[in-house]
């Protein structure tokens, strides 16, 4: 490779090196191109087109595509549809703490108190074999474990504890949070484990020979070293829980409506336009929380 | 040491942990060997296997209708393994581009990595309003496929990625420069090394595509996959027929988890016995 061509750009003869990096990305580009176009049409375009209808004119029937902000305004006037973002907002929040109380001492033991490999496999597989049944049957699963004449009622009535069954723990915002909890709740061990994991065990150690409890170990060394995890975590739950409607709707008996179950109901009453304003809400939420979230971790650097 | 205590505490919350995970299933499960006039709750009046000859459609005429899992079940495996062709190439493709530095590589990582976030609801809204406006008929085949690639596509285009990482591309260099054709190339040297990421991108496509819901709900049509089989039944009372045919399922994704692990294990055993080859 001469000196001289790669020190003078503008000459229009290219260096073996330069042709060879023109060629590679050429083939970069040709390989990539149908996997974007494909996003292009098949997210980008339909994603346009809910934001595009929102502002669509809504007969009984039908929409039309005169403009108009009638559905905004209706959808931001309405207690129904503002009590839905409400109700999203808090079932996420209560959620996204709920799996990080719940998972994150499962992945410290896993990661970091279970150092045989085979263990921490075996341990880590039985957290995610229970995402090999249909998460429909997940859900419905819940229905027989939680009803008045379900298992924990049952056990609770034959241990004395209780002589009445408990009513709020199916179809209520309990059995709502109880599934998703158990459903999601992977998605947030998995990340944390796998941070907890690549801690370097001389660390934990030295602190502990220079005399740290392990309180202080896990405030200055476990808990901002799996802080990763957690995020990629709550993205994943946040993104799940923010698109939910199926857990909610069989297992609230309707009275828990998150956005998700409005677009539902919207669309099968083919009321289009409010779908899609609901829509729209619905990922202008997912958006604020995804970028927040990208804000404190990158995601391609942890990957 | 506090780990003494701390130790034995966290592994029983572990257990307690898996319990929470296991528990509803396995309560289904007990559940779903109801006798003829049991519900679905305890207790159990009878055991039988009824539900299931009832899933089958084995059993004679009752009062509770079939689910009507036949027709729904050849359409989500079709569906899935479409899939899973196009997904995987397509995610082999991408994360091959990857590994050569362009200009926008960051928005076009996001780009691919969104299809994963989108909630299925919104994608499949999205999809619905463009098949009315451009007056395409919905169809499981078409615009239901479309969205489940969208979908898992970026999960094959990550692990892909993270095979292509560890790979050492000077391995195939060496054979490029021996004179072995491109093509060859591929075949002989690429393909193995990443087999294993190739069957895992497949395997995710397969799973997460045949058990995909939101995004099929708005777009699928007259034509009924298998999750909107099931979807159907939650406005009605459910029956024990529902928790012998979660069973079902259940043992049948453990079949392909099986049949993927023996792959793995026979090509990992190749590999081994060709290294084994080399040092004789």
């Amino acid at each position: 490779m001469s000196t001289l061509t790669t020190e003078t750009p503008d000459t229009p003869a290219l260096s073996p090196a330069q042709l060879r990096e023109r060629k590679d990305r050429r083939r970069a580009l040709g390989l990539l191109t149908p996997g974007l176009v494909w996003m292009a049409l098949f997210m980008v375009l339909p994603m346009a087109m809910v934001i595009y209808v929102s502002f669509w004119t809504q007969t009984t029937f039908s929409v039309n595509s005169t403009l108009t902000t009638a559905s905004w305004e209706r959808f931001l006037s309405s207690a129904t549809y503002l009590g839905a973002i409400w109700t999203t907002l808090r079932i996420w929040a209560i959620v996204l703490v709920a799996t990080i109380v719940v998972g994150y001492p499962v992945a410290l033991f896993i990661g970091l108190f279970v150092r045989n490999k085979t263990l921490q496999t075996a341990l880590l597989v039985a957290c995610v074999i229970p995402f090999w049944t249909s998460f429909l049957i997940r859900v419905i699963a819940w229905r027989p474990m939680l009803g008045t004449e379900g298992a924990i009622n049952m056990i609770l009535m034959k241990l004395g504890i209780i002589h009445e069954p408990l009513t709020f723990l199916l179809f209520s915002e309990f059995s709502v949070l109880v599934g998703m909890t158990q459903i999601y709740c992977v998605f947030m061990v998995g990340p944390i484990t796998f941070m907890l994991g690549r801690i370097d065990v001389s660390v934990i150690e030295a602190a502990r020979d220079l005399g740290a409890s392990f309180g202080t170990i896990f405030r200055r060394i476990i808990l901002p070293l799996s802080l990763p995890g957690v995020m990629v975590g709550s993205i994943f739950v946040s993104v799940m829980v923010l698109g939910e409607f199926a857990t909610a709707a069989s297992l609230s008996g309707r009275k828990t409506n998150l956005l998700g179950n409005i677009i539902v109901s919207q669309v099968g009453s083919l009321k289009w336009a409010f779908a899609a304003v609901a829509g729209v809400v619905l990922t202008i939420i997912i958006t604020a929380v995804i970028a927040l979230a990208l804000r404190l971790v990158d995601l391609r650097k942890e990957m | 040491m506090e780990s003494r205590i701390l130790r034995p505490t966290l592994a029983l919350y572990t257990v307690a942990f898996l319990l929470f995970l296991y528990g509803p299933m396995i309560v289904l499960a007990i559940l779903s060997f109801q006798s003829i006039d049991g519900g679905p709750q305890f207790p159990i009046r009878d055991w039988s296997i009824y539900w299931y000859q009832h899933l089958l459609g084995m059993a004679e005429t009752s009062r509770v209708s079939q689910l009507p899992v036949g027709d729904s079940l050849i359409r989500s495996i079709i569906l899935a393994f479409m899939t899973t062709v196009v997904s995987t190439v397509l995610g082999v493709m991408s994360a091959e581009a990857f590994r050569t530095k362009f200009k926008g590589s960051g928005p076009a990582f996001y780009l691919i990595i969104l299809g994963m976030m989108v909630p299925g609801v919104l994608v499949g809204l999205g999809m619905a309003l463009l098949s009315n406006t451009l007056g395409i008929a919905r169809a499981w085949w078409g615009t239901s496929f479309v969205l489940h690639v969208v979908y898992t596509y970026p999960f094959a285009f990550l692990v892909m990625l993270a095979i292509f990482n560890r790979f050492d591309r000077t391995v195939e260099e060496a054979s490029l420069s021996l004179g072995v054709s491109p093509a060859q190339t591929f075949r002989r040297v690429t393909f193995p090394i990443i087999f294993p990421g190739v069957l895992s991108a497949m395997l995710f496509s397969f799973t997460l595509s045949y058990d995909e819901f939101a995004r099929t709900l708005f777009t699928a049509g007259r034509d009924l996959t298998l999750p909107l089989a099931i979807y159907g039944t939650f406005s009605v009372e459910i029956y024990p027929n529902i928790f012998a045919f979660g069973v079902l399922t259940t043992l049948f994704s453990f079949t392909l988890l099986v049949i993927y692990g023996l792959l793995m294990k026979r090509f990992t055993a190749k590999a081994a016995r060709f290294t084994g080859q080399e040092d004789a």
